[in-house]
């Protein structure tokens, strides 16, 4: 129990008769990387708002080392040590990089002066420090996808929920962007990450889990789920067995 | 692998403050010292026209709107809380001040603090629940507040003196914030301006200023970032409504005379003080009383030209101005002006 950093136990989310999320459990141990798969629609980013309390669960538990944080709001998950991000990424256009991150930075640091060294250390990390000062409405997409992991890591946090932050990136952008997060994770940053990109699943996941339809249906190593016949069903229906996951 | 996202274009057309010109965060320095230039300038149509009784009240009345379009633009610039029912605020600096003045001789100088903090409690009461709506639809619910508002006055005679109205008998004394000269009033109102903008400047460079700023731009993402975002509209509107109640007590004193028509007028009060923050530049330090200096003197000149000749005709050239300054002017003279900047310096792009 005590290594287990986030903990869900029976969560489901209902939205009317729609059972977004349905009965999932889901351990996450301090310095694992876990990434959940799915078709579109299985659920993957309700279940992320109900760990990071964007939305209350119609029942289940979520801990969070250990502790009960149900109740808690997404400002009070985010002190307790959980930074996240979003599919579509939120950059606060008016402000500059550097502004965005001190967002972040400010809820551990109240002065200014000590938000901005902290936020400026932060670009740094993610390689946007020379775009500190351009608007946040002006950078590419990929520099915003930094930005949004930059606003997250300046909380602080113990664990980072990362919701697609590779869609839509290039090859080369995709590479820069693994090699930033196995860098975070060797300084002993947890993950949970929701991710499309199977190569990039692959590459970086210690635990892989398959949602579809809102329920869990598999869970193991990236080799094992990728090959699982069951999980191929979920993605491409029946009579595609033969195919493999990981080489599309 | 397949969803992909629209680049978000959008540079100059959207967006309020911290934007443009001024990208880097300056240093403390710099900010104080382009808060006491502005505050010189500021000073200065005061100074050369002091012999001008006519224009003294123009002058002074521009400073305290300028201050109240500053007070308003912390949670309806910064924090992007649209609100148009300001003049509760105002009416209860207004009213409260007076009514201890005129019946309990306490003087404005004392009550004007303990009126802020009650008009701030007010704020904070009848916000909780409205901040749940957004957009539109809490801009309409505060210009509910502002319709009962003007009912309770117009009942509670016991306080307000009701329709009749409650006038301050002048007995001219610094005490009593009466002053026989128009030049003292109108100095009055300049440190109410002064006082204000230098909140928002402090404002600007705290937590406080780019939590409002953060939860004006996207409450999601605030919330994410360990934002409580109800707490900082609550603290941002508790701030602004203060303010607005100090405003308040200061016209209460100068005009010496308040009704309800006057107090809770919209278009006077209400919806004047967003909207020379929008002809100023709205969520910008200077916008507000820049929009002042632009509208209230502007305002009396087209009162005194055309309201004789042409019943209606002043109003009417100042609403399609309005239009002209919505349609090509989106950020107002502040932002505007930092396009031009921008545009006559191309080549600088991002970099500092």
């Amino acid at each position: 129990m005590s290594t287990d950093l986030l903990a869900v136990s029976g969560a489901s989310k209902h939205f009317l008769g729609l059972r977004a999320v349905d009965d999932v459990s889901l351990r996450v141990r301090k310095g694992e990387i876990v990434s959940i798969i799915g078709p579109n629609g299985a659920g993957k980013t309700t279940f992320f708002n109900l760990l990071t309390g964007q939305l209350a669960p119609t029942s289940g538990e979520v801990r969070l080392r250990g502790e009960l944080i149900n109740k808690l709001a997404p400002h009070d998950r985010a002190r307790l040590g959980m930074g996240r991000t979003f599919q579509i990424a939120k950059p606060l256009i008016a402000l500059n990089a550097l502004e965005n991150v001190m967002i972040g930075a400010f809820m551990r640091h109240r002065a200014l002066s000590t938000a901005r060294d902290k936020a400026m250390v932060v670009l740094e990390k993610v390689g946007l420090a020379h775009q500190a000062r351009v608007r946040a409405g002006d950078l590419t997409l990929s520099e915003r996808r930094r930005l949004e992991v930059a606003r997250a890591l300046a909380l602080e946090p113990e664990i980072v929920l990362l919701d697609e932050v590779m869609a839509g990136l290039n090859q080369s952008e995709v590479g820069q962007a693994i090699e930033l997060l196995q860098g975070l994770h060797a300084e002993g940053l947890t993950f949970l990450i929701i991710e499309h990109n199977l190569k990039v699943v692959r590459a970086f996941s210690d635990r892989v889990v398959v949602l579809d339809r809102g329920r869990l249906i598999a869970e193991g190593t990236a080799d094992q789920i990728l090959n699982s016949p069951e999980v191929v069903k979920a993605y491409l229906g029946d009579g595609h067995q033969a195919v493999e996951l990981g080489a599309l | 692998m397949n969803k992909t996202e629209q680049p978000n274009l959008k540079t100059s057309a959207t967006g309020g403050a911290g934007s443009a010109a001024d990208t880097g965060i300056e240093s403390g320095t710099r900010t104080l010292l382009k808060y006491l230039g502005g505050m010189a300038l500021a000073f200065l149509p005061f100074v050369l026209l002091v012999e001008d009784a006519h224009w003294l009240n123009i002058i002074a009345f521009t400073y305290l709107m300028g201050g109240l379009a500053a007070a308003w633009n912390i949670i309806g610039g910064f924090g992007g809380q649209f609100s148009l029912g300001h003049g509760v605020f105002f009416g209860i600096g207004a009213y409260l001040a007076a009514r201890l003045y005129v019946s309990y001789d306490l003087s404005p100088w004392i009550t004007i603090i303990p009126c802020a903090l009650f008009a701030a409690l007010v704020a904070v009461l009848i916000s909780w629940p409205t901040f749940r709506l957004r957009g539109p639809f809490f801009a309409i619910a505060t210009l509910a507040f502002n319709e009962v508002a003007f009912v309770i006055a117009n009942h509670f005679e016991s306080v307000t003196g009701g329709p009749r109205g409650l006038m301050i008998p002048f007995k001219a004394s610094l005490a009593n914030m009466i002053f026989r000269e128009r030049w003292q009033y109108a100095l009055l109102m300049f440190v109410f301006a002064a006082i204000v903008i230098g909140i928002t400047v402090v404002l600007r460079r705290s937590r406080l200023g780019y939590y409002l700023l953060a939860v004006r731009e996207d409450e999601d993402a605030a919330r994410a970032s360990g934002i409580n975002v109800l707490s900082v509209k609550l603290q941002g509107m508790a701030l602004s409504a203060g303010l607005t109640a100090v405003g308040g007590t200061l016209f209460a004193m100068y005009l010496r005379f308040i009704d309800p028509p006057t107090i809770f007028n919209l278009q006077e009060v209400g919806v004047k003080f967003a909207l020379l923050s929008l002809i100023g530049g709205v969520g910008t330090v200077a916008g507000p009383l820049l929009g002042a200096a632009l509208i209230i003197p502007f305002e009396n000149f087209l009162r005194a030209e055309l309201a004789n000749a042409l019943p209606g005709m002043n109003l009417a050239i100042l609403g399609l101005l309005m239009v002209l300054a919505a349609l090509f002017m989106k950020r107002g003279v502040v932002g505007a002006w930092r396009d031009l900047m921008l545009r006559l310096r191309p080549k600088k792009g991002g970099e500092k």
